[in-house]
């Protein structure tokens, strides 16, 4: 019934005034891209996090380039070394070098934040999603239970937790994201339960796509934006929460270097050397601030709610 | 007469509100034969929306309680939800209202007008893409080919609803429902659409059923209308038979409420009187009594049923059933 060779004889009234030269597309993915690039307190603190994460994958490369030691080789003869040419950072009271520790360290706490992230966004998104698309008892339920994790006192549980699993980077991820993912969860129902009235899923609907069809190709890349923001903005949080895990001795267990062990072990020498809690404490301190200046950025670029 | 293609019988259709249970469709029942076009004319809210979307099972919240929904041998209204996904945008395609929001903003057009090609055919992204590019050139799209690549926000309304009919019309369906196509569209446009419309129904052969609360488009339109109140049909017939005649004094009085070239001079233009009732809290009798000015005593009382009314006409109303004419007032 149809064919290209009808074309010709069709004589479709054409969109008259509308009429327009074709521009090149501008996605909401290019125009958000564009607004993130212009804001440039915001990519400086984003190619920060990145060097710091770049530098963390290299850790090894490090110690035997620039630092010549391992974070865990003790040199009794160099105990509490002023920062100087010799050990950039100095050293601690057993003669390790901050500045290689510090690097060891940034792959703990920057590889248990980005990992914590990712969990809790694909939980959370997954529960979100679903209870905010089907409604009814499924979100009920969901939701209840949301409230349930996020009512849970989290120190209390990441003790019970650290005390029943032994701690390394990816047990410590799955603790501290076993209550971040229902922060997410709510975010991403609010979410769905406002695009889900937009007509466009019933045009969806009308052309006979299924739930998972609706959820995954169309309502998802909607969500998107939110789940961009809430990762980068998570990312700061997470260091911190870390950090101070470890500093009570419920995170990394000594001796892999994390930089909040490495400020519990801080502790004991305030006096003798300042530096050994300056350096990890400044380092936590630029990273988190990076990460949050990073976070807010993206959020200004890529928040549909703050689009004028 | 052709067999009908899709026949629609005693639809009733609920919504569960706090004020109760709200008959949104209420006995509906109407045919659609192959390549006609069927007005469903009515003020808001009187069901006409709910009608279609009932039709293509997607009335949720609502419920359908009772009725059949005949297409090509089969009721929709049994069907599973899976089965019914192979009719919806393949056999029957809807557009809606609203084409500002029809279109999902994240994605560029012609990879949505091809989605129901991928989606019923199983066609890859470049085929999909081919024959949205050529379907959007043949709504009317100015190089459609790099129109394809736009986002929704960069067309106009009048461009997105062509996109949508686009979208509709890829699968080739023998069914297109629209539900208020121009409503949204400022009046150029709108005729824009219009010929859009009645030139898909000729060229590919569609039956269309376009539901609008305009009766100037219906005239230009539609060989056959329906005229919906409170969820109910009270009048269907010929277009033309209808506006010439019309036996239900609802349709009578909305005819009186628009600006005819064809009336009689000075004839002044009559509002209908009053508001159309709450759904959750009809009248008792014939819907339409508060508000008519034919009415006998028995339209308070009794429910008057859809009957034959002159020649071609169905009318619900006791005055004209017994004989009588809807003239002056």
């Amino acid at each position: 019934m149809i064919g290209p060779s009808r074309v010709a004889e069709l004589d479709v009234p054409a969109a008259g005034v509308e009429t327009g030269a074709a521009r090149p597309a501008q996605s909401y993915w290019n125009e958000s891209w564009e607004r993130l690039r212009a804001n440039r307190v915001g990519m400086a603190a984003g190619l920060l996090i990145v060097v710091f994460a770049l530098i963390a994958l290299l850790a090894p490369l490090f110690s035997l380039v620039v630092t010549h030691v391992q974070p865990q080789t003790i040199n009794l003869d160099d105990t509490f070394f002023r920062p100087g040419l010799r050990h950039l950072l100095g050293t601690d009271e057993l003669g390790r070098d901050t500045l290689t520790r510090l690097i060891w360290g940034a792959r703990v706490s920057l590889g248990v934040a980005f990992l914590t992230v990712a969990m809790s966004l694909s939980v959370g998104t997954t529960v979100g999603m679903v209870a905010g698309y089907y409604g009814g008892w499924i979100d009920d339920v969901l939701m209840r239970f949301v409230d349930m994790v996020l009512a849970i006192p989290a120190i209390f549980l990441f003790i019970l937790m650290s005390i029943l699993f032994r701690p390394n980077a990816i047990t410590l991820a799955a603790i501290v994201a076993s209550v971040g993912w229902g922060s997410v969860a709510r975010l991403v129902r609010g979410e769905v339960l406002s695009v889900k009235q937009r007509d466009f899923i019933l045009a969806t609907r009308s052309i006979g796509a299924g739930d998972a069809r609706l959820m995954v190709r169309h309502l998802l890349p909607n969500v998107l934006p939110v789940l961009i923001v809430a990762a980068s903005l998570g990312v700061g949080q997470i260091i911190l929460i870390e950090a101070a895990l470890d500093f009570l001795g419920l995170g990394i267990q000594p001796p892999t270097p994390s930089w909040g062990n490495m400020l519990t072990n801080a502790q004991s020498y305030f006096f003798r050397s300042g530096f050994l809690v300056a350096f990890p404490g400044i380092t936590i301190f630029i990273t988190v601030l990076a990460s949050n200046i990073f976070g807010n950025a993206v959020r200004d670029a890529f928040d549909p709610r703050l689009k004028s | 007469m052709t067999q009908p293609l899709l026949e629609v019988r005693d639809l009733h259709t609920v919504f569960s509100t706090k004020e109760g249970t709200v008959k949104a469709v209420d006995g509906v029942s109407f045919d659609l034969t192959p390549g006609e076009t069927l007005g469903i004319v009515g003020e808001s809210g009187c069901g006409k929306s709910v009608t279609a979307l009932s039709v293509m099972r997607l009335q949720r919240p609502g419920k359908i309680v009772s009725g059949k929904v005949m297409f090509k041998g089969q009721d929709l209204t049994k069907l599973s939800e899976y089965e019914m996904r192979e009719i919806r945008g393949r056999e029957i395609a809807m557009i809606f209202q609203d084409p500002m929001t029809s279109l999902n903003p994240v994605f560029q057009v012609g990879w949505q007008v091809g989605e129901p090609t991928r989606l019923h055919h199983g066609w890859g992204a470049k085929k999909a893409l081919a024959s949205a590019v050529n379907m959007l050139s043949r709504v009317g799209i100015p190089s459609a080919e790099s129109r394809a690549n736009d986002y929704p926000h960069q067309f106009s309304g009048g461009m997105r609803q062509r996109a949508m009919i686009a979208m509709g019309l890829t699968t080739t369906p023998q069914v297109l429902i629209a539900d208020e196509p121009t409503t949204a569209l400022d009046v150029t446009i709108q005729a824009q659409i219009l010929d859009l419309l009645r030139h898909v129904n000729r060229e590919f052969g569609t039956a269309t059923i376009l539901i609008t609360h305009n009766l100037g488009v219906v005239a230009g339109m539609c060989e056959r209308i329906i005229v919906m109140y409170a969820g109910k049909v009270v009048e269907s017939g010929p277009t033309k038979d209808v506006f010439a005649h019309p036996t239900h004094p609802y349709t009578w009085s909305l005819l009186r409420s628009i600006p005819r070239l064809d009336a009689e001079k000075h004839e002044p233009l009559k509002p209908i009187e009053g508001v159309p009732p709450n759904l959750a809290d009809l009248p008792t009798g014939c819907a339409f009594h508060p508000r008519c000015v034919f009415r006998v005593d028995r339209c308070t009382r009794d429910v008057p049923a859809l009957l034959r009314v002159g020649e071609s006409q169905l009318a619900a109303c006791w005055v004209t059933q017994a004989g009588g004419e809807l003239t002056g007032a």
